[in-house]
Formats: structure tokens, sequence, C-alpha cells
């Protein structure tokens, strides 16, 4: 890991909060582990490995960022990424280009980590593409301060070409949300497959947008999409989930389950589903509801109170 | 001691438990056996306390105390429990985590191991996750094992033996072993004689009512010739002792 001069400190806090998202800070040293860390508009720290070109630029506000994996490379450790900010107010914006080549296989693992925002923005743009037969799979982790002062908008673009294995998965379970709006796009060639994902527990007046989509171009491609929200007191959410079947054979399946808590919670769900070819494939599943009875009335009888029964099988979800 | 004093509770204009009443002693292991559809598990959920099956009529007490207004953890707390005939699945947790609660409670490793080992699973699936990556004959022993490791005074054991292979009757034995060991009174609802065969004392259920209680295998043999081909499901005949 290079670390910028004078941001030894800045590296030290980001860590500190990296851990308590529940990452591993000491990944950032490891020299044989492609990592990134981005404080405020500052890249504070890289480092790569054979067969990773890393390239950046200083964008207002924050980092553009391209990350190009070449054809072949199989990367034992995920790449780590991750993005702080330190200061109750402001802006960040980061723009990620990842390329992944030919039969390569990598995993991301980025913690975005704010954990002093009152009055804070972050913008992040990720555009992806995956080339023939590669695996890649970005995990998406948030920390937010306890204010609900944080807005983000997060986007995804990926573009998977045949036969690519593609996963995207994002969590925001700690802290307050604040203002979030999640969208993950995916574009799948021939027999690529994708599995789409958001995990999201909304509390006080948190506002939660959240859309994923799965083009189904290629023949045989796949792709799920599923989103699990837990909303409680006056939060808000809605999720639209949709796919397209526009190839023979492609499949399907989107699913989204917005457990509610509070009588002051305000949650929606739209199901989307067109087919362009009689060959596809296409399912939705959707449910809006308490904690489900059966299960919080199993852990209650075994002595946990309605709350820790409730916490319980949450976390498990949301996990 | 728990008494189960006139319960009754309807549905939709029909009698699912009526009148019922029944005593069980600190420390045995009942049988309540009967058909399909005869209110056994309703029986166990009043005894619970589930949200939807307090409305009923009548008393349940507790060591003497009426305790119809208590919700599932405060019987619990009291220690009465509930192994379910279908566990639930959960997504997310771990076989260690269900079984202490999400760390709530604290077993060593060596007890959740031969907590396990008592219903026949080995340590391994301590790790797995409680969801449907599991059969329901494994979430259904690794119920057993989570109601074992509560330590509870009394426990209704709804069908302990569904989802089960039949030749897994040593299991069950083993259960009810660890469980009585540990002076836990057991109500086993069954509608397999071989599971009654192994308890202390049997209620014959039928029509949401205790037709007969007594030595298990005097019940057993009534419900042998009686109840396996009854053609009065639900209606039982008068004058029946």
């Amino acid at each position: 890991m290079a670390l910028a001069t004078n941001y030894e400190r800045e590296f030290q806090m980001i860590s500190d909060v990296y851990e308590k998202s529940g990452g591993d800070a000491s990944r950032f040293l490891n020299k044989e582990i492609v990592s990134v860390i981005v404080s405020g508009d500052k890249l504070i720290g890289r480092n790569t490995v054979d067969g990773v070109n890393l390239k950046f630029r200083q964008i207002e506000d924050g980092i553009e960022l391209w990350i190009d994996i070449e054809d072949g490379v199989k990367l034992k450790q995920p790449v780590h990424l991750c993005t702080g900010f330190l200061k109750e107010r402001g802006r960040q914006t980061i723009l990620i280009h990842n390329r992944c080549g030919k039969n390569s296989e990598v995993k991301f693992l980025s913690h975005c980590v704010f954990p002093y925002g009152l009055e804070f923005t972050h913008k992040m743009i990720a555009d992806t593409y995956v080339g023939e037969g590669s695996k890649l799979s970005y995990e998406d982790v948030h920390f937010h301060s306890d204010t609900g002062g944080v807005s983000v908008e997060a986007i995804y673009n990926t573009r998977l070409s045949k036969g690519a294995d593609f996963g995207n998965f994002f969590n925001l379970t700690q802290g307050r949300v604040g203002k979030l709006r999640v969208k993950m796009i995916v574009d799948l060639d021939d027999e690529a497959s994708a599995q789409i994902e958001s995990k999201v527990y909304a509390r006080a007046d948190d506002e939660v947008h959240i859309t994923e989509e799965l083009n189904l171009n290629g023949k045989h491609s796949s792709g799920l999409a599923r989103t699990i929200v837990f909303a409680t007191e006056k939060s808000r959410a809605t999720i639209i989930n949709r796919a397209y079947g526009n190839a023979p054979y492609s499949r399907g399946h989107i699913e989204c389950k917005e457990i509610i808590k509070g009588y002051g919670v305000n949650v929606g769900t739209v199901p989307v589903l067109f087919v362009k070819d009689e060959k596809a494939e296409l399912t939705h599943e959707a449910s809006i509801g308490r904690v489900n009875l059966k299960q919080l009335e199993t852990l209650m009888a075994k002595g946990l109170n309605e709350d820790e029964a409730t916490e319980m099988i949450i976390r498990g979800l949301l996990r | 001691m728990l008494e189960l004093k006139s319960i009754s509770l309807e549905r939709d204009d029909t009698n699912i438990i009526k009148d019922l009443s029944a005593v069980f002693y600190e420390g045995k292991v009942y049988a309540v056996l009967g058909n399909n559809g005869v209110g056994k598990s309703t029986l166990a959920y009043i005894i619970m306390g589930l949200e939807s099956y307090r409305d009923y009529t009548g008393s349940v007490l507790w060591d003497g105390r009426v305790i119809n207004g208590l919700s599932v953890p405060e019987r619990a707390r009291l220690g009465i429990t509930l192994g379910w005939q279908e566990p639930c699945r959960f997504d997310g947790i771990t076989v260690k985590e269900y079984l202490t609660l999400g760390e709530k409670k604290q077993f060593s490793i060596e007890k959740l191991v031969s907590t396990l080992d008592v219903v026949g699973l080995p340590r391994d699936y301590l790790s797995r996750t409680v969801d449907s990556s599991l059969s329901g004959g494994e979430r259904k022993r690794i119920e057993l094992a989570s109601v074992i490791l509560m330590e509870p005074r009394l426990v209704v054991l709804d069908e302990p033996d569904s989802g089960i292979d039949l030749m897994s009757t040593n299991m069950i034995q083993r259960v009810f072993n660890s469980l009585s060991g540990n002076g836990t009174t057991l109500i086993v609802i069954t509608h397999r004689e071989e599971i009654a065969e192994m308890t202390e004392e049997a209620y014959l259920m039928c029509g949401g009512n205790m037709l007969k209680n007594g030595d298990p295998q005097e019940i057993i043999a009534y419900y042998r010739t009686a109840c396996d081909n009854c053609k009065h499901v639900n209606e039982p005949l008068k004058g029946v002792n």
C-alpha cells in the first residue's frame, strides 16, 4: 500500500471506521491485495498487483478511478475499496470504471464509511464491463452516521459478455440511512448470469429508493434481482424491480421483501416484467408486512421478548 | 403443575376445542394421542399462548395461578415452551445463533455439540444456516436440540417425530430422556402409537376434547381398535369412558 504523504492519521481514522463496518483494515497494508482508499476528494492510498491496472484522476469533489483487470487474471484476494468522508458537511463524487477481461475472476469488497455526516452527499457511479467467461462480484457495504444527514446516490451500470457471471450486493444496515437512492442496471449477453441484491435497514424518517433492473438480452441468460428492506418508525421506501426477457430461453426472477414495524412507515414496491420473446420466462415475488408471526413466536417461546426476536430475525435477513 | 379447566375455542362457528380439561403433573411424560384434525396442535398453541389462540374460554393454570393473560414470552419466562411440528426457517441465522438465541444464552461449545449429538447431528451443523439449505427433518432435530438447551419446566412437543424418518425413534427416546432427566414435564402430541408408548401417561383426544386418559398401553389399545378405523372422527361416541 502506497500511502500519500501526510495522510497516515486520516488513514487510521478511516481504518477504524472501516473495521466498525465489518471490514478488515489490515488488508490495506498487504502488498498482495489490490486496494484503493479515498478520503473526501483525495486518493490517500492504493496498491495493485500484476494483471490489475489502476488509474485515477482528481475531479470536482472526488475521484475518478479506472480498474482494468487483464484477461485470465484470477485474483485470490478481493479488491478492497474504501471510500470515507470524515467531515460533517460536504459532497463527494466517486466515478469508477471497472473493466474485466476474458476468463478472469475478481471480487470487489467496497466499504463506504461516513461516520460523522450531518449534511453530506455522496454520489457514486460504477460502470462495469465483464468480459467473456469472467466472474465478477461487487459487494458494497455502507456505514453511515446516526444523524440521518447522509444522502447517497449509488448507480451501478453493468454489461456482461457471453457466459459472464456477476453479483452486485448493496448493504446498508448500520447507522441511519438518511436519504438513499440505489440504481442497479445489468445488461446480459448470451449465457450470462447475474444476481443483484440490496439490503437496507431504514429507521426514523429515512428515505429509500431502490431500482434494480435486469436486461436479459442474450440467449440462455439468467438473472435474479432481490431487495430486502426493513422499514421502521416513519421511514419511507419505494422499491422497483424490473426484468426484461428479450431473448429466447432467458430466465429472470425478481423479488422484493419489505418488512415493516411501526405505525408511521410508508413503503411500496412495483414489480415490472416485460417479455419480448416467447421462450423467455420471468417470475416475481413480493411481500410487505410485519415480521413473520410464527418466526417471532418461535423465538419468543424460547424466552426472547418481541423486540429481541424481531432484531434477531431482521439481522439474519439483512446479513 | 399445568391444569387446563374447561377450555373451549371456536373458529368459524366450529368448536375446535370443546370444554377440555386435563392435568399435567411436574416431571411426568404425557402423550396426547389422536387422529389428525382433533385439535391437538391447537391445544399446544393454547398452552403456549400464541397470539392467534388467545381467544379461548376456560382457564390455563400454572402452579395454581391462572395464566390466560400471559403472552408467549411471559409464559416462556415461567418455564413453558413449545417444540413446533414444522419449525420455521430463519434466513441468515446459524444453528449456533439459533441455539444460543443470538448469544443471549451462553453455552460452551462442548454443551452445544453434546446436545446436537442427542438429536443425531454432528458438530459442523453449528455453522450451518437455519434456512432452506436444511431439510425439514434437520430443522426438526435442531428445534428439539434448542428445547433441550432451554431446560424448560414444561414443554409441549408437537409431533416430535414428524419429518424425521421412522428409524429415528431411538433419537426421540434420547430427547425424552434428556428432557425428563432435567425434571421437565413433557406433553407429547402425537398420532403415532410408538411415540405414545414412550410416555408415562396418555390422553386420547377426539373432537376437541379428552376422550380418555390413563396408562399409555390401554389408551393405545383403545386408539388402535376404535380410532384407527373410526367412522365418527371428531364426533366421539357418547358413553365412552
